[in-house]
C-alpha cells in the first residue's frame, strides 16, 4: 500500500517535472513589442537549460550583417570585452571584465556555474580598459594599448569634463583624462560606493552621463534570481541610481528593475532608457527581457511581479501594494535573450533604415530551448517610443546547428563616423559594422 | 582448525549508513518547516544540503549492502524494509530537485510534503532497525562425540 502510493506519487512528480526536458520555447517574435504574449508560469524539477559550446571565430569567419552593411574585426585576442565607448577624437575604449566570482551557498550553485561556463561565461576578465586608435579611419586600429588596468570588474564608463568615470562593481572611480592620452597613470579617486559585497550575483554596473554632464546614472542588478538569497541581500539592489558628479552623492532613481544591464540617454528628449534582464526558471517564454524609459521614482515590478501585475509566487511574503504600483515596461525583447547592449542611433549615418531607434545587443540564452538571442538588433522608435518589429543587424554568432557559439555580443556603441561598434566576449573581438563601400 | 566462535553473528555495516542518511533526511523536514514558518532563506539552504547528504549516504548504504550480500555476510532480504527505503530514496531524489528551485517554491508546498512522506517511511524503517537483510544465522559447531 505504502509502496504503491509512494511509487505513484514519484512517477507523477517525475513525469510532470522532467516534462521540462521537452518544454520548448515558442516563437520569440510573439514577445517583441509593447504587448508580449505571456504564458502561465511553471515550476520545474529541472528547469530548461540549453548551452551551446563556446568555440570562438576561425580566421576569416565573422558575423553576418544586414544588406548594405559590412563588418570588420577591429581588435581580437582581448580578455572578455564587454563595453565599448567611442571617444570624440575617434579612439575607442574597450572595457574588459568579468565577474569577481562568488562562493556557492547551496548545492545548486556548484552545478549552475559549470553549466554557464560551457557557453564561455567563466573566462577570466581583463579588469582593464584597452584603447583602440584608428587614426586613418579605415576601421582597423593602428594602436591597441592598455589605458588603465588593475580595475575591479569594471563595466560602465563615461567621459565628462576632463574626467573618465569608471564603474567598478563596488565603486565609481574618477580618473583625470584627456582624449589623446594612451595611458592613465594617476590613481582613480572614488566618487561613490556601489552595492557589491561578498554576495554579488549580478555584478555589472552600467553607467551613462546625462547630456549636461551633471549626473551619472548607474544600473545595479539584483543579488539573486528571485530573492533566493534572502530579502536582506537585496537592499539597494535591482535599482538605477542617480549620482551627482560634483559631490558623489547618490540617490535611488528607480527600482524594481531586476538587472538593468545597460543605460542610454535618448537624444533630443534626454529621457533615460534601460535594457533589463528579467527573471528565470518559470518557463522558456517567461519573463521577457525589456527596453523601457525610466521614470524618476518609478517601480518596475521586481521581485513581486513582472510586466505590471503578473505576480511571482516564489516571493514570500507577497506585496500587493507594490504590485499595484508596478509600471509596465515599454517594449519586450523576448525571453532569456540577455540584453546587454543599448545605443541610440544618431541619424542616418549607418543606414537610412536605422535612422530613428536603438541598437540592442542580445548576449544569448543559456536557459531556453531553442536558443534565443545571440544577435544585435535594431528597435525602431516612433514618436520617441520603441515601436514595431525589431530588425536583425548582426547575426551568425551562433552556429546554424545551435550546438556551438562563436561569439556573443555585449555592449554596442556608435562611433563618430556612425559605425556600430560591438563587443564580443566569447570571440574576444571588437567588431565594427559600417555602410558597405559603394 | 579455526571456526567462527559459537553464537557469534556476522556484524552488518549497512544499517549504520542507512541510519546516518535517514537522520539527515528526517532533519530536512524540520528545516523545511522552519523555512515555511519564517521564510528565512538559510533554512531552505540547509534543507537542500541535508537532502543531498542523505542521498549520498543512501548511495553508500546501497554499495555497502551490495558488498555484504555478495560476500555472503548478509542473510535474507526483508522486502518491507527494502521497499520503505527504496521509495524514500526515490522520493528524496525528486525532493532534492524540488529544493533546487529558487525561493518559496523550493519548499512550499511540494518540498515539505515530500519531506514529510519520506520522514514517515524512514521512521517506520528506523523503528524496525534500519536493516534491509536479516543477520546471518550463527554457525553451529558440529557435535563432537565424547
Amino acid at each position: 500500500m505504502i509502496r504503491l502510493a509512494g511509487a505513484m506519487s514519484a512517477l507523477i512528480l517525475v513525469a510532470g517535472g522532467l516534462g521540462a526536458c521537452s518544454d520548448k520555447g515558442s516563437d520569440p517574435m510573439r514577445q517583441y513589442g509593447p504587448n508580449p504574449w505571456l504564458p502561465e508560469p511553471k515550476q520545474y524539477l529541472l528547469p530548461p537549460m540549453s548551452v551551446p559550446k563556446a568555440v570562438g571565430w576561425k580566421p576569416g569567419q565573422a558575423p553576418t550583417v544586414a544588406p548594405g552593411l559590412r563588418i570588420q574585426a577591429m581588435a581580437s585576442g582581448l580578455m572578455h570585452p564587454r563595453i565599448v565607448y567611442p571617444l570624440p577624437n575617434g579612439d575607442v575604449l574597450v572595457v574588459e571584465s568579468n565577474s569577481p566570482g562568488s562562493k556557492p551557498y547551496r548545492p545548486k550553485d556548484y552545478i549552475q556555474g559549470k553549466v554557464k561556463a560551457r557557453a564561455g561565461a567563466a573566462a577570466k576578465g581583463g579588469n582593464r580598459i584597452t584603447l583602440l586608435r584608428d587614426a586613418d579611419g579605415d576601421g582597423i586600429p593602428e594602436l591597441k594599448t592598455v589605458l588603465v588596468d588593475h580595475l575591479h570588474s569594471p563595466y560602465g564608463v563615461a567621459w565628462v569634463a576632463g574626467t573618465l568615470y569608471v564603474a567598478n562593481t563596488d565603486a565609481v572611480l574618477a580618473f583625470p583624462f584627456t582624449p589623446g592620452q594612451t595611458r592613465i597613470t594617476a590613481p582613480g579617486v572614488k566618487l561613490a560606493d556601489l552595492p557589491a559585497g561578498q554576495m554579488n550575483h549580478h555584478w555589472t554596473k552600467a553607467m551613462v552621463a546625462t547630456a549636461d554632464g551633471s549626473k551619472l546614472y548607474v544600473g545595479v542588478g539584483s543579488n539573486s534570481n528571485i530573492t533566493e538569497n534572502g530579502m536582506d541581500a537585496e537592499e539597494g539592489r535591482a535599482a538605477i541610481y542617480e549620482v551627482d558628479r560634483s559631490t558623489g552623492a547618490k540617490r535611488i532613481y528607480a527600482t524594481g528593475t531586476r538587472n538593468p544591464t545597460n543605460l542610454a540617454i535618448q537624444p533630443g528628449t534626454g529621457t533615460l532608457f534601460a535594457v533589463v534582464n528579467e527573471r528565470d526558471e518559470i518557463g522558456p517564454d517567461l519573463v521577457p527581457d525589456y527596453l523601457t524609459s525610466i521614470r524618476d521614482g518609478g517601480f518596475y515590478g521586481w521581485p513581486w511581479s513582472y510586466w505590471g501585475n503578473h505576480v511571482d509566487v516564489r516571493v514570500h511574503p507577497q506585496n500587493p501594494a507594490m504590485v499595484a504600483k508596478a509600471i509596465r515596461p515599454d517594449y519586450g525583447l523576448s525571453s532569456h535573450v540577455a540584453t546587454l547592449g543599448l545605443a541610440f542611433s544618431q541619424g542616418e549615418t549607418l543606414s537610412p533604415r536605422f535612422a530613428s531607434g536603438a541598437f540592442v545587443g542580445e548576449h544569448g540564452s543559456w536557459d531556453r530551448s531553442p536558443l534565443n538571442g545571440y544577435q544585435v538588433i535594431f528597435v525602431p522608435f516612433v514618436n520617441g517610443r520603441p515601436s514595431g518589429a525589431p530588425v536583425p543587424v548582426a547575426t551568425g554568432f551562433l552556429a546554424s546547428d545551435h550546438r556551438t557559439v562563436r561569439g556573443r555580443p555585449v555592449g554596442v556603441a556608435l562611433d563618430r563616423t556612425g559605425a556600430l561598434i560591438i563587443a564580443d566576449d566569447v570571440g574576444n573581438v571588437v567588431w565594427r559594422v559600417s555602410a558597405a563601400a559603394h | 582448525m579455526t571456526e567462527v566462535a559459537k553464537g557469534r553473528e556476522a556484524r552488518l555495516l549497512h544499517p549504520f549508513f542507512i541510519s546516518l542518511g535517514g537522520t539527515l533526511l528526517i532533519a530536512a523536514l524540520f528545516t523545511d518547516f522552519m523555512y515555511s514558518s519564517n521564510a528565512l532563506m538559510q533554512w531552505s539552504n540547509f534543507s537542500g544540503w541535508l537532502i543531498v547528504g542523505g542521498l549520498v549516504l543512501a548511495l553508500i548504504s546501497a554499495i555497502v549492502l551490495l558488498a555484504e550480500v555478495v560476500l555472503g555476510r548478509a542473510g535474507t532480504i526483508r522486502w518491507l524494509d527494502f521497499t520503505l527505503l527504496a521509495v524514500a530514496t526515490v522520493l528524496s531524489i525528486v525532493n532534492v530537485l524540488v529544493h533546487t528551485r529558487d525561493a518559496w517554491t523550493s519548499v512550499v508546498s511540494t518540498g515539505i510534503t515530500l519531506s514529510a512522506i519520506v520522514t514517515v517511511l524512514l521512521l517506520v524503517a528506523g523503528i524496525r532497525g534500519w536493516t534491509v537483510t536479516a543477520p546471518r544465522a550463527p554457525r553451529r559447531e558440529p557435535e563432537t562425540r565424547p
